[in-house]
């Protein structure tokens, strides 16, 4: 059936849905971009504390209390020392919150990991910093913390000196379960990434070098064991972290090229054994497509296989909207009183494509249930909304936010 | 740090998140269109993508026409018409996939308009049984428009329209005006003969509540009870088969078959087999809830002729009765015979076991 032109009132840029229905929105007093940093307190006194990583300087975070949902109101918004720093990344486990800190230029300085008191929310109190800072290093782009007691965290090292400069940061296991002293207790890095490696560099990406560094360092309370970490262009991993000192890899994916590389979340189904792992697309305008999320059966650790990835309406039609089109972050299941987890309901944002639910009750052949497509906000630079991140709730309200200025989109889901 | 399995909530509902489609029919002439035009005005059917057969016959009201192109037209109200030309499940298929890319509304129901002469069974088919079709539509309602001038004519004359009625969820009776009390209340007790489920109402140049043609048909695996009843029309005296016995046609039956004890799927699949492979065509339509032995929930039935949708388990009972109910709409089969095949079955299915 041919169409001409777009049969939708306000064209090419407007609001898409499929069984998610806004709620609220805000927009973050006009800091509306924000990283991949989400997680939600709830205080001792009941309320529900929606903390939020900016992508980029001038702002550090943002707290919103959405006890009522429908009414979300901003309660602290903190700013960076500089304009060279992000913080990008955060999570919070009772009333303790870890925030990284990466730096534009490798030596710069704040560059690390912060852990902050947030029992009073609308003051969080600096308990200490964790100083990540060397000649060779960016510091801290991503942070995992769920257990109160060891932050897994990407990030350089005054002492490690990589064999490519994009290769810098590594994974870290840090101890904070005496806040004010976190201390390094295990690392890992890509063989060959470490100057005096005795196996060779890897190669690079022939096409878009994104650079050998886990992105996200996945560990779950009901398998401490297992460290599930998405390398950039070096693949999936699982390591075996029994003992914490000595990680040791026991499963790797490695699917770029012939794709473009820039593995970013490991996702665990743990009692199911499979893995939902998703890229993150970096370029706009559909340069670097497809940019995929995998469901791996992961029954067998050392024997990964991609079954099925989830399915993405046309890249024509998306890639036309403007900015980045293609995965990027998960839900990922974490513990703690207000998250929702699910072996079977998926939810991942991208980009211009908005945050999507799939099904994966049938791993072969995951459904897509439900998405929500903002109208391009206000001043978008790239003409389209970008949704970055999406962290959902005990009640399944997806909380989903933008990259650039369209802040915290609240929904409900009807599937 | 206790880590929560997966529980219901944690899981999709299966029906949930479906886009609703009505099918709307009714012999030539009825007042089909002047229903859907006087429908898509409502400001809760603002998000409506309308199927029709042919754009000559739709005469959707051409001030509701904003922008046409050669198969799809936005009305002003929002809504979507498109002409079906070629095959219901390619135009199905193909809205989902513009819908998705942004490329028309983000409808939210979709309105079938049959030709007059169709028979409705093949078109419920086509959303009972197409796997893509079946991620993404639920069938909601199958109205059909009965006009009270000529209805008594054509159920006489005709086989189609007596089909359609007999298929509907929902009758609706058009052009009242121009008959009197007694022939209405005659045309009334001619429609409960054929179809004593479906609750009829009167409609006056297309004036009719949306309310009574939508949310018919299951919308959640939680279903309430009143869901349940209103999906099943049980709320009505006359289906238990035996209120009918003077009527002067038994060709089309309506027959309720009630059991008290779980059944095994096994013996129930296999009733269904044997009746549609010997009576399919005569097997106008099924619905009902099944009581499966080790199941903690109902599964939902729902066939047309010899075509069933894939089977779908309830949440829970939505009351204390937890009994099988199949109401059944046939073409010359009785309640003895389908009664008399389930126990059959069930003895044969009980002697095996044993």
């Amino acid at each position: 059936m041919a169409v001409e032109g777009t049969l939708r009132p306000g064209g090419g840029a407007a609001q898409l849905a499929l069984n998610m229905k806004l709620i609220a929105h805000h927009e973050l007093a006009g800091f509306g971009g924000v990283g991949e940093g989400i997680n939600m307190q709830k205080t001792r006194d009941g309320r529900r504390i929606l903390w939020m990583a900016h992508e980029s300087a001038p702002k550090n975070f943002t707290g919103v209390d959405v006890t009522d949902p429908r009414n979300p109101k901003l309660i602290v918004q903190t700013d960076l020392p500089h304009n060279d720093v992000r913080s990008n990344s955060l999570d919070v486990v009772g009333d303790i919150m870890a925030v990284a800190y990466q730096t534009k230029k490798w030596g710069l300085k704040p560059a690390g990991m912060d852990l902050f008191d947030i029992s009073k929310p609308e003051q969080p109190k600096l308990i200490s910093h964790f100083d990540t800072s060397g000649p060779h290093s960016r510091g801290a782009h991503c942070v995992f913390f769920v257990d109160g007691e060891y932050v897994h965290l990407t990030s350089g090292s005054p002492d490690f000196e990589p064999t490519h400069e994009k290769d810098d940061q590594f994974y870290r296991i840090i101890d904070v379960r005496n806040p004010s002293k976190p201390t390094e207790v295990g690392r890992w890095w890509y063989p060959g990434t470490r100057k005096g490696d005795s196996a060779p560099p890897p190669p690079r990406h022939p096409k878009f070098d994104g650079g050998y560094r886990p992105h996200n360092t996945n560990v779950y309370p009901q398998k401490p064991n297992r460290a599930y970490v998405g390398y950039i262009d070096g693949g999936a991993w699982i390591l075996d972290i029994s003992d914490k000192s000595k990680p040791k890899p026991v499963g790797h994916l490695q699917y770029s090229p012939p794709y473009n590389g820039f593995t970013h979340t490991v996702l665990p189904l743990i009692e199911r054994g499979y893995l939902v792992i998703s890229d993150e697309c970096v370029r706009d305008n559909g340069e670097d497509w497809p940019k995929l999320t995998w469901v791996v059966d992961a029954r067998v650790e050392s024997n990964l296989v991609p079954v099925a990835t989830l399915p993405l309406p046309s890249a024509d039609a998306f890639i036309k909207r403007g900015g980045r089109y293609g995965s990027h972050n998960l839900h990922e299941n974490l513990p703690g009183p207000c998250s929702f987890r699910s072996e079977t309901l998926i939810f991942g944002t991208f980009f211009n494509g908005g945050v999507r639910a799939y099904d994966l009750t049938n791993p072969l052949q995951p459904k897509e249930v439900g998405y929500f497509v903002p109208a391009a906000p206000k001043l978008a630079p790239k003409g389209s909304a970008q949704i970055n991140d999406v962290w959902v709730d005990e009640n399944r309200l997806v909380y989903a936010v933008d990259r650039f200025g369209g802040g915290l989109y609240t929904l409900e889901t009807s599937f | 740090m206790t880590v929560t399995q997966a529980s219901p909530g944690t899981t999709r509902d299966a029906l949930a998140g479906l886009i609703p489609v009505s099918i709307i029919t009714g012999f030539l002439g009825s007042g089909k269109t002047t229903l859907v035009n006087r429908l898509l005005k409502r400001p809760e059917m603002n998000r409506v993508a309308v199927i029709v057969n042919e754009l000559g016959e739709i005469g959707i009201d051409n001030e509701l026409v904003q922008v046409s192109s050669e198969q799809m037209m936005l009305l002003n109200n929002g809504c979507l018409c498109c002409v079906l030309r070629g095959d219901l499940q390619e135009t199905l298929r193909d809205l989902f996939i513009k819908r998705r890319n942004g490329e028309i509304i983000d409808f939210d129901r979709v309105v079938i308009e049959t030709t007059g002469l169709a028979d409705p069974a093949p078109v419920m088919q086509t959303l009972l049984t197409d796997a893509l079709l079946l991620d993404q539509y639920r069938l909601d309602c199958v109205v059909t428009l009965v006009d009270s001038v000529n209805a008594p004519g054509q159920l006489k004359q005709f086989t189609e329209p007596v089909k359609q009625v007999a298929l509907a969820d929902r009758l609706v009776i058009t052009k009242s005006d121009l008959i009197g009390e007694k022939q209405l209340a005659a045309l009334e007790q001619r429609l409960k003969e054929i179809n004593p489920r479906a609750p009829a109402k009167v409609a006056l140049n297309g004036e009719i509540d949306p309310a009574f043609l939508v949310d018919v048909g299951l919308r959640r695996t939680n279903a309430r009870l009143e869901e349940v009843e209103r999906w099943l029309g049980t709320d009505e005296g006359h289906g238990d088969g035996h209120s009918h016995a003077h009527r002067h046609d038994e060709a089309v039956q309506t027959f309720v078959l009630r059991f008290e004890k779980p059944m095994s799927w096994t013996v129930f699949t296999q009733c269904m087999d044997v009746l549609t492979a010997l009576r399919g065509p005569d097997l106008l339509r099924v619905k009902g809830l099944v009581s499966v032995e080790g199941k903690s929930g109902p599964m939902v039935v729902q066939g047309v002729q010899h075509l069933f949708h894939p089977p779908l388990e309830l949440a829970a009972w939505p009351s204390p009765d937890h009994g099988t109910r199949l109401v059944f709409i046939t073409r010359d089969i009785s309640r003895q015979t389908v009664a008399d095949l389930f126990a059959a079955i069930g003895a044969m299915t009980a002697g095996k076991a044993a």
